[in-house]
Formats: C-alpha cells, sequence, structure tokens
C-alpha cells in the first residue's frame, strides 16, 4: 500500500512541477519525477510481501517464492526511455539558455497560435 | 518472395547506429544509406502485402508463443500502414540526399532512420508495452529532428513537444500498467479476450489514459497544441515525415486500442465529435495563418480530424473512407511540406506574401504545389476526392448529417485558404529581387513521384479499396484476430 501512495504523491508532484513552475530545469525535474513515480508504481504491481528476487541462484528457490518479474523488465526499459528524455531535454533547454539567456519559460515567447 | 518481417525493424535500427561509423569513412555515404534501407522496407511491405492479405502474419520471436513472447502481427492494417510509412519514407530519403547539406549531416540521416523503424515498429507489433517502446523511440527522435537547426525557435518547438510528448508517453505506460495489473498479460490479443472480464472503472481509466496518450501523437484537439510550431520550425523533410509517418503511427494506435483491445461504444460517439471539433478548429486557425508551414500544420490536424471522424462511424465504409484518407494525407501532405519548403527556400521568407508571382518564377516547383493543393481539398481526378466522397456519403447514411454539413463546410474553410496561395503563386506580380536557386533534381525525383501517385490513386482508387477492405475489416472484426494471433504456431 505505502508503495502505491509514494508512486502516487510522485507523480502528482512532478505534474505539479510541470504544470506550475517556470524554470525550465524544474519542468524537466518534474517529468523526470513522473517517470519514477511510474517506475514504483510498476514494480510494486509485480512486488508480494516476503517472497524474493527472480532469480534461480540455488536450485532450492521455487517459482512460486518469487516476485513478478515481468515489471522488473518494464521498469528496466522504462527507466533508459527515462534517462533519454530527460537527456535531449536538457541539451534543449541548454540550447534555449544559450539563444535567450534565461531560464525562465514565461519569457521564450516567440511562436504563439 | 519476403525475407523474415522482424528485418523491417531490425534493419533500420542496425543502419542507423552504422551511420556514425560510415560517417566516419566517407561523408558521402551516409546520405545513401537511407535509401537503400528504406528501400528495402518498401520492398518488404509490397512483397508482404497479398500474403498478409489472406492471412495475417504472425511472427513469433524467440520461439516463445504468444500471449507469454512478443510478436509481430501483420494484418492487412499493419501491411498498409507499414507500406505507407516506408513509401513516405523512401520518397523523402530521396529529397534528402541533397536537400541536408550543412550541418553534421549524418546525425539527421540516423535520426531519420530510428524515425523510420519507430513508427514501422509501432505498427507491426502485437504486444502494447512494445507499442510503448516504439511511440518513444519515434517521438525522441521527432523532439531531437524538430531541434536540428540550430535557431531558437527551433528549440523553443522541440522543448515544447517534448514536454507535452513525454507527459503523454508516462500516461501510456500508466495505463499498461493498469492493463497488466487486472489482465496479467501484455499481448493485445490476450488483453482483447480478457477485458470482458475486468472492472468496467479500471478498463475506462485504462482507456482513457492510453487514448490520451495516442490522442497526443495523432494530433487529437486539445492535445495538439505542438503541432503547428514543431511542423513549421523543422527542417522540411521533417515536416513531411511528421505528417506522413509520425501522425499516422499515433492514429494506429488510436484505432487499435479503441477497435481492438476495448469493447466500449460510447468511445466511438467521443471519436466522432472530437474529430469535428479537431477539424473545424483547425481549419479556422489554419485560415488566419501568415507563414505557409503553419498554415500546413493546421491543414495537417484538419485531416486527421476528419480521419478521426471516419474512425468514429464505425462501420466498414467509414472505416475504409478513414485508411483512405490516411493513405491520401500520407502522400499530398509531404508534396505540399516538400514543395512549400522550396518555395520558402527560394523567397527566402517563409510568409505568404512573399510566394508573390512564384508562379512564373519556379514554374516546376509552384506546380508541385498547386497540384497538391487541389488534391487535397478534394477536386476531382485526384486521390483526395474519393476519401472526402466516401467520408461524407457515409456519414449522411449513419444520420448524422449536421456532422457531414459541418464537415463539408470545414472543407469549405480549407479550399479558400489553399486557392488564396495558389492565387499569389500564380496572378501576383513577383517581388523585385535576385534569385539564384534552383530546385535539385532529387527533389524533383521526390515530388514527381508522389503527385504520381496521387493521380494514380486518382483514376484507380479501386485499385487501393482492395486492400483497404480487409484492413477496415481487420479493425472491425476483433474476435477474428484475437483467434488468429492466439492460434499462431500451433
Amino acid at each position: 500500500m505505502i508503495y502505491y501512495v509514494a508512486a502516487f504523491s510522485l507523480i502528482l508532484i512532478g505534474t505539479y512541477a510541470v504544470l506550475v513552475k517556470k524554470n525550465m530545469v524544474k519542468i524537466v525535474l518534474g517529468l523526470s519525477l513522473i517517470d519514477s513515480g511510474v517506475n514504483i508504481l510498476l514494480i510494486s504491481l509485480g512486488y508480494i510481501k516476503g517472497k524474493t528476487a527472480p532469480i534461480f541462484s540455488t536450485p532450492a528457490l521455487k517459482a512460486q517464492n518469487m516476485v513478478d518479474p515481468i515489471p522488473q523488465a518494464l521498469v528496466l526499459t522504462a527507466i533508459v526511455i527515462g534517462l533519454a528524455v530527460t537527456a535531449l531535454a536538457l541539451t534543449i533547454v541548454i540550447r534555449l539558455y544559450d539563444h535567450h539567456k534565461t531560464l525562465d519559460i514565461s519569457k521564450i515567447r516567440e511562436l504563439k497560435w | 518472395m519476403y525475407l523474415d518481417p522482424v528485418l523491417m525493424i531490425a534493419v533500420p535500427l542496425f543502419a542507423a547506429f552504422l551511420i556514425p561509423i560510415l560517417g566516419k569513412i566517407n561523408k558521402n555515404i551516409a546520405k545513401y544509406v537511407p535509401v537503400l534501407v528504406i528501400g528495402f522496407n518498401l520492398y518488404e511491405a509490397v512483397m508482404l502485402l497479398p500474403v498478409s492479405m489472406i492471412k495475417p502474419v504472425i511472427v513469433i520471436i524467440a520461439a516463445w508463443r504468444p500471449p507469454l513472447g512478443i510478436n509481430l502481427t501483420i494484418g492487412p492494417l499493419g501491411n498498409m500502414l507499414a507500406l505507407i510509412i516506408s513509401l513516405v519514407g523512401f520518397i523523402v530519403s530521396i529529397y534528402n540526399i541533397k536537400f541536408v547539406e550543412e550541418e553534421p549531416n549524418e546525425k539527421f540521416h540516423m535520426l531519420f532512420m530510428l524515425l523510420v523503424a519507430g513508427a514501422t515498429g509501432m505498427v507491426l507489433t502485437g504486444d502494447i508495452f512494445n507499442l510503448f517502446v516504439f511511440l518513444e523511440i519515434t517521438s525522441i527522435s521527432s523532439y531531437a529532428l524538430t531541434a536540428f537547426i540550430r535557431h531558437r525557435d527551433s528549440a523553443e518547438a522541440a522543448f515544447k513537444y517534448l514536454v507535452i510528448g513525454s507527459i503523454s508517453s508516462t500516461f501510456v505506460l500508466l495505463g499498461v500498467a493498469l492493463i497488466y495489473a487486472t489482465t496479467g498479460t501484455l499481448n493485445m490479443a490476450d488483453i482483447a479476450q480478457k477485458i470482458q472480464s475486468v472492472d468496467p472503472k479500471i478498463a475506462v481509466t485504462a482507456m482513457i489514459l492510453l487514448v490520451t496518450g495516442f490522442g497526443v501523437e495523432a494530433e487529437m484537439f486539445p492535445l495538439n497544441g505542438w503541432a503547428p510550431d514543431a511542423y513549421s520550425q523543422a527542417p522540411t523533410p521533417v515536416s513531411a515525415a511528421f505528417g506522413g509517418i509520425v501522425v499516422k503511427a499515433g492514429m494506429y494506435g488510436l484505432a487499435r486500442l479503441i477497435f481492438t483491445i476495448f469493447n466500449f461504444h460510447g468511445i466511438f460517439y467521443f471519436l466522432l465529435i472530437m474529430g469535428i471539433i479537431t477539424l473545424l478548429i483547425a481549419e479556422m486557425s489554419a485560415l488566419r495563418q501568415k507563414q505557409i508551414k503553419r498554415m500546413l500544420a493546421f491543414s495537417s490536424i484538419g485531416q486527421m480530424g476528419l480521419v478521426m471522424m471516419a474512425l468514429g462511424l464505425a462501420t466498414q465504409e467509414g472505416v475504409v473512407g478513414g485508411l483512405f484518407q490516411m493513405f491520401n494525407h500520407a502522400i499530398i501532405k509531404p508534396l505540399l511540406f516538400l514543395s512549400a519548403g522550396y518555395l520558402v527556400f527560394y523567397s527566402g521568407s517563409k510568409n505568404i506574401e512573399d510566394l508573390d508571382g512564384m508562379g512564373r518564377l519556379k514554374p516546376l516547383t509552384s506546380f508541385f504545389f498547386a497540384f497538391g493543393a487541389f488534391a487535397i481539398m478534394g477536386l476531382p481526378p485526384f486521390s483526395g476526392f474519393w476519401s472526402k466522397l466516401i467520408i461524407i456519403s457515409e456519414t449522411i447514411r449513419n444520420g448524422f448529417v449536421v456532422l457531414a454539413a459541418l464537415a463539408l463546410i470545414g472543407s469549405v474553410i480549407e479550399a479558400v485558404y489553399y486557392l488564396r496561395v495558389v492565387g499569389r503563386l500564380y496572378f501576383k506580380k513577383p517581388h523585385e529581387g535576385e534569385r539564384t536557386h534552383y530546385v535539385h533534381p532529387t527533389a524533383i525525383v521526390a515530388m514527381t513521384l508522389l503527385t504520381l501517385i496521387v493521380l494514380f490513386v486518382g483514376l484507380y482508387p479501386d485499385f487501393l479499396m482492395t486492400y483497404l477492405k480487409p484492413a477496415a475489416a481487420e479493425l472491425l472484426n476483433k474476435s477474428a484476430y484475437i483467434k488468429d494471433v492466439l492460434t499462431a504456431g500451433l
């Protein structure tokens, strides 16, 4: 239960940062927080209390004593994707800073509908 | 004879990461690699077509039969979309040979191939998490390509697109997590089979998350704020690829979700209404644009609104019309973007006013633009006419007369702003000034190919219809899809 609470709080904090903050670095941080929240949520979906990691290290370990391995595989992929997005976002932020000399997103408004 | 369909994803991915190494050896190789590799994809898609029309090709990877392993499901629909994606990718990469000259151009070709690989993966995969991964490959390369020109506005457009895009893909991941938690499977056919027994509240939540996520890529109305900026600031071939590749893959994801995976009829009304709102708002915004690429971007959103409306009818004819419109849009919009890119290049300005008299100065490029404009408006000899005719008549047949009238109003607005540009091209005096640029032979080849396809499909629509009918039937008959996938390899 505590894991779900943690996951959803992270997602909400991240969404808050993206929606409210004006600083672009904080927006990227918010995106990263949402990602981590979803990852924790995925891991906790596959977690069963008292079970061990799904690795057949000794012959005594049986499959029914392990947690679900699929969410862990999914999260591994999702972490890599999150890393790529964050890195790309920061690159773009650096380039925006070079051009505009500010990190305040409300001051960058060349493009409008 | 076709090779293993997995190669359609593996070869572009491999070649994309090979390009930087090839670029080290010889600068000139890099720009021919995409033509070869995407040409291979095109060959595969064409060769698979007669096979998948009869029975979907299910590719089992690493000997894990579905629902356990990841599988590729190449039915008529996925194959048609893979064909569209590789066709547009192939033509745009011919155009790229000469257009992308400045900048580190091997990076451009690498990102472009990643884009094609991701989009192809999206339409071929049968696994919902795989769909998410390919969605991310497509969108990350799109963000990077949007920011490719080192200009302040392109970075701004890319940042907007990135924020919207990454939040949307988080929604997709949340939806996938909910589905996995309740059904215990990631295979799309298996989910479709088990979703009936899931608590409807959870299923609706998952559907809303997924539809929002894919709606961003498919340019659904409130979620398309990124599109005008990204289209207008990205390099021209990338704008063409957005219209022909990224949006098509997003729309496929949306269609697959609502038709195959979930089982709610209300969503079709939602799609009808969102489609018409998207159409009208985009066409009205396009009318007051001063920049040509921005205008084309709004027109692209409007076309996708029409597709959504057609899919929302959820009848055989309606879905055929929607797919036909997707095909037309995928061919005509790149033609418009590629020719507009050269017009902008000649006049040195993105504004519509500065294109006056281009029809006399640059007859060939202006002809291509005018041809594309007439085709997308839906004048009779061109392909745009048939898809609009099917959609409008099917809407009326289903009793949505008001919607059909609104869609026609949208078409009239569209005709107004396209004719305004074409009129300026031909009936205004050119501005004074020196213009020495010439259109490149590769660009002429690319645009001529697109023109010929538009003309051919316009004259022989039945040729395309024979392939679109099974594709629409695949969407509407989900039990056949489930059976085909789950009995594969037995």
